[in-house]
């Protein structure tokens, strides 16, 4: 994340990458916490960071379990210990992607820095 | 990467926790031992000193939540203090800055606590 804010030459603090990294951090998580209860074998999680024209993208591919009904959820009440991780990482970005493939979830994750 | 989570008493009676580290997936359950640690030692009065917390996430923030639970079902109280900019945003994102009121300083959570 420090080599892409120095790519995109933005200053230290930057909120747009705070968003960013939050919401792939989420993501991530999501994704290594199913694969890591439901994962068969073959390649468990791919991941890519692209930078073009002042835009992030990051990309993850993974061979968890289908999550349709999750990825639209709403945030939850404030009192909720749990399930706001998809709401904050479609909050943070100005795109989050979620495609079913054969047996692969992949996500892409866009914000323009 | 694990969180470490200090622990010490005001004159007053309140007990300061200051976690290290990210408070995540991973650190969660560290914060959430120590609430129930200081609970359990008849200090309802909490502040977490986040100065020491470098990146929080949905799993994070549940764990503050659950703090938060288990403070007031002891009649007590729990002031977040010294958020780095990332911890912000986060709370602003989920609105929680709502349900927790933050403050700049351990010394200005402590002020009339």
């Amino acid at each position: 994340m420090e080599l892409l804010r120095e790519r995109a030459g933005l200053p230290a603090g930057d909120r747009n990458l705070i968003l960013f990294e939050t919401a792939i951090a989420e993501i991530g998580s999501n994704v290594l916490i199913y694969t890591g209860k439901h994962g068969t074998t073959g390649p468990p999680v791919e991941y890519s960071l692209r930078m073009e024209a002042g835009v992030a993208t990051a990309f993850f591919a993974d061979h968890g379990p289908p999550i349709h009904n999750q990825a639209t959820r709403a945030m939850p009440a404030p009192t909720s210990e749990d399930g706001r991780g998809l709401a904050i990482a479609r909050k943070a970005l100005d795109e989050l992607a979620y495609k079913r493939e054969g047996e692969v979830n992949t996500w892409r994750l866009v914000k323009r820095l | 990467m694990s969180l470490d989570v200090q622990s010490r008493q005001t004159d007053a009676g309140v007990t300061v926790l200051a976690p290290s580290g990210r408070l995540d997936v991973a650190g969660a359950p560290m914060l959430k031992d120590a609430v129930s640690d200081a609970v359990k030692n008849g200090q309802p009065r909490l502040v977490i000193d986040l100065e020491g917390v470098s990146f929080v996430d949905s799993t994070g923030l549940g764990s503050v939540i659950a703090a938060l639970k288990m403070v007031r079902s002891s009649q007590g109280d729990l002031r977040l203090a010294a958020p780095n900019q990332q911890v912000r945003v986060v709370l602003e994102l989920t609105t929680l800055d709502r349900v927790f009121p933050y403050f700049a300083t351990v010394e200005e959570a402590l002020t009339g606590f």
